[in-house]
This record gives C-alpha cells, structure tokens and sequence, in this order.
C-alpha cells in the first residue's frame, strides 16, 4: 500500500519538475511559431489589400499553399469560413 | 579601326535606354545592323509596347525572331501574352496537385493575378531574363531596346525578393513541423486547425513529394534571375548606352537614370545625343538660330554633367528614319564616333 502511494507521489513529482523544466519554453516556441504565421499572413494581406508584391508573379505555384494555409490561420481564429471575398478557401 | 570596333561589339549585351521617343529604338536598330555587317549574329529585342521596331524596318515582327536581313533577327515581346502563357501553365500544373473540386477557385485565382498591374511588368521581365541567358545564347549580340532604369534595377533585386517570399513559405514548412514536434515534447498541444497535414503528410496527394517539385520550379526561375543579374553587373558582357535629346526633359530624366544605375554599381558606356540640328544645315531664318542656340546649351550641360562618359553625336535627318539604308548610315555615324571618343 504505501510502496503504491510512493509511486504515485513519484509520479506526481515527476510531472511537476517536466513542467518545472519545461514550461518557460513553451511560450518561446509557441510565439516563434506565431510570428511565422504572422509574415505569412502580412504577406497574403498585403496581396489582397492591393500592396504589390513584385515576388507574387514568379512563386504563383505556392497558391494552393496559401489557401490552405489561410484556411488553417481563419478557422484557428475561431472563423467557420474565410473573411475574405475573394480567398475562397471553404 | 577594327580592334577598337570590336570594343563595343565584344560585349554580349547591349541595352539601348531612354526617356520614351529620343530614339532608343533607332540608335539600337542601328547598332545593330552595324554589327551584323561586321559579320557578328545579332537579335534586337523591343520591350516597348508601342513596337516601332517593326515600323523602322517596315516589317510585322512578332513575338518569335524574324529575320531583318542578313545576321540581323527582331523580336518585339509581348508582356500580355507573355503573362497569359505564365499563368496557363501554372493553372495545368497546379490542377494536377490539387483536388479536383478546388479546379474553379484555381481558375478565378489566377486569372486575378493576371490582372494584376504587376504581372506585364513581371513577365517582360522574366523574358529580358531568359533572352539574356539561354535564349540569347545563340546570338553574338543582343540589343536590348527598352527604358534602362526601371527594368533593370528591378532585375536586380529579384533574387533577393523572390529567397524571402519562397523561404518564408517553403523552408517554413519544416520549420514550422519541427516547431510543432517540439512543441509536442513540451507537453504543449497543437490546437485544432493547425491541422497543415494535408501539405505536410505528403502520401495524401495524388502525386509525390509536392513541396518538393515547387521548391525545384522556384529555385530554377531564381537562378534565371541571379544569371542575368551577374551578366547585368559584368562590365564585359554587358553595355549600357543612354539615349537622349538635347533637351531640358531629356537631360534631367537621363540624369535620374546615371545616378540610380550608379548607384546599383551599372557602368554606363556611353552617351548618345540623338536629333542634334546638323553643322551643314541651313540656319538663317531667326527661328532656327534660336533653336540652335538652346541646342548649345543643352550640348554644353551634357558635356558638363556626363563628362565621365564617352558622348556620341547623331545628328537629325531630314525624313524619317526608316528602312535599312538610313539606319546603315545612322549606324556608321555611331561607330565612327565611337571610334573617336
């Protein structure tokens, strides 16, 4: 009985130093993360907004690319379907 | 006379610049008809839209090369057919890669892009950089025709413009995967609609490894560009010669163009003061000494500003430049004064 709770008090110890560890970093990647997003997203607002992308006509192959990707970032944003008219990904 | 001849003809690229209407197109046909008499093989390249390539050699020249005369070929692009044609086989290769239900919106999506103010612009240019490299390379000489500043400055930056947009997508993808797993091992979650599996999980596409065959087309348009930017900044393969009346107009604009090309380290080779009234032409009514006069001054601030560059002198003829003899002479004046400078 008690070599049981012993574990389980290992276990619980275990899982707060992980998080201990851990946690700080989480943040740090998860915002790294973001901010290529983010380029991303300025990029392809840019586009839309009328702001000339003079690289838009030479990588226009990545178009499927960037609707999934759109498609990823609105729904992440709690959006059922695009926002946007004219990016029709849904 | 020969050797030094060989000077200006020893370059592979010879763009011809200008503010609209001093004659760019002449000087170049010019140039280049004097070197295909010189025996060099030489294709002479109108980017102006308005194509009086083809009016100056009284020929319909289109978007292939057409014979002008012996070692002489034209081509006028076409930046709008070039775009369509860009854009058409992107739509093929794409519907190959998607499913076909997305087959419209890929349709809708492009033709908008093609309707874009940039992508005339960005086709001829894809085109100036082909002809400078394989597409040019079975000629001795390519004249370019065409407006010095713009074009080529862009041409320059392109690599670079190009890297940022494909690596912040293409590279990401792996980097945003490594993120993820990371992230994973964290004890972090994923929320839902980061989902990118569909571009990541490469088994689910109807054909290989996607990523990797746009990654290839992209790299192999960026090298096209870097080529021709290397040729644009070798002194030895390429010339430029600015064209431009003696006028207010025209001095400014060029002086805009020396000072941004310049800038971006393009040598200038030399200078062409095109429509000049001739020495021998009869100036006795007042209107024309005037003329004269503000021509002189003109001349002298040319000779001020653009000391550093030979200037070559063409005078203005009586008709209309048209046809392969007044070009023929048009062209040794060119080269005589080349000669002398």
């Amino acid at each position: 009985m008690a070599s049981r709770q012993r574990r389980s008090w290992w276990k619980h110890f275990q899982l707060l130093l992980s998080e201990f560890y851990q946690a700080p970093y989480r943040g740090a990647i998860a915002r790294a993360k973001r901010d290529e997003d983010d380029l991303f997203m300025l990029f392809v607002f840019a586009e839309l907004m009328g702001v000339p992308n003079p690289a838009t006509y030479y990588t226009l192959e990545m178009q499927p690319l960037l609707l999934e990707r759109f498609h990823a970032w609105h729904k992440r944003m709690g959006m059922e379907h695009s926002p946007l008219d004219h990016f029709r990904c849904c | 006379m020969a050797a030094i001849l060989k000077d200006l003809f020893e370059h592979h690229l010879i763009f011809v610049g200008g503010k609209g209407g001093v004659g760019k197109t002449t000087i170049a046909s010019a140039i280049g008809l004097a070197a295909a008499k010189q025996g060099h093989s030489c294709l002479l390249v109108s980017t102006d839209p308005a194509h009086s390539l083809g009016d100056i050699f009284d020929m319909t020249i289109g978007e292939r090369q057409t014979r002008l005369t012996e070692n002489l070929w034209g081509l006028e692009i076409d930046p709008d057919a070039e775009s369509t044609r860009h854009i058409t086989s992107v739509k093929t290769q794409m519907k190959q890669l998607v499913h076909p239900r997305l087959y419209d919106e890929i349709d809708r999506q492009l033709d908008l892009a093609s309707y874009s103010p940039g992508a005339s612009e960005a086709a001829l240019l894809e085109r100036v950089a082909d002809l400078m490299g394989d597409g040019g390379s079975g000629f001795d000489l390519v004249v370019f025709d065409t407006a010095p500043s713009g074009h080529t400055v862009r041409l320059l930056s392109l690599p670079e413009v190009m890297g940022a947009w494909t690596d912040g997508l293409l590279r990401h993808r792996e980097k945003a995967s490594r993120l993820d797993a990371v992230l994973k091992n964290l004890g972090g979650k994923t929320r839902k609609g980061d989902d990118l599996s569909l571009i990541d999980n490469t088994e689910r596409h109807p054909t290989g490894s996607t990523v990797g065959t746009l990654d290839e087309i992209l790299q192999k348009r960026r090298r096209k560009f870097i080529v021709a930017r290397d040729k644009l900044l070798d002194a030895t393969t390429t010339a430029f010669l600015l064209v431009l009346n003696p006028d207010k107009l025209s001095l400014l604009e060029s002086q805009k163009v020396v000072t941004l090309l310049t800038r971006f380290k393009i040598m200038v080779s030399a200078v062409v003061v095109n429509r000049v009234l001739p020495d021998d032409a009869d100036l006795q009514g007042s209107f024309l000494r005037a003329r004269r006069e503000q021509e002189q001054t003109y001349r002298r601030k040319i000779d001020t500003t653009f000391s550093q560059f030979p200037r070559i002198v063409v005078p203005l003829l009586q008709h209309d430049v048209c046809g392969i003899e007044t070009l023929d002479s048009i062209g040794q004046r060119v080269i005589n004064e080349w000669l002398g400078r």
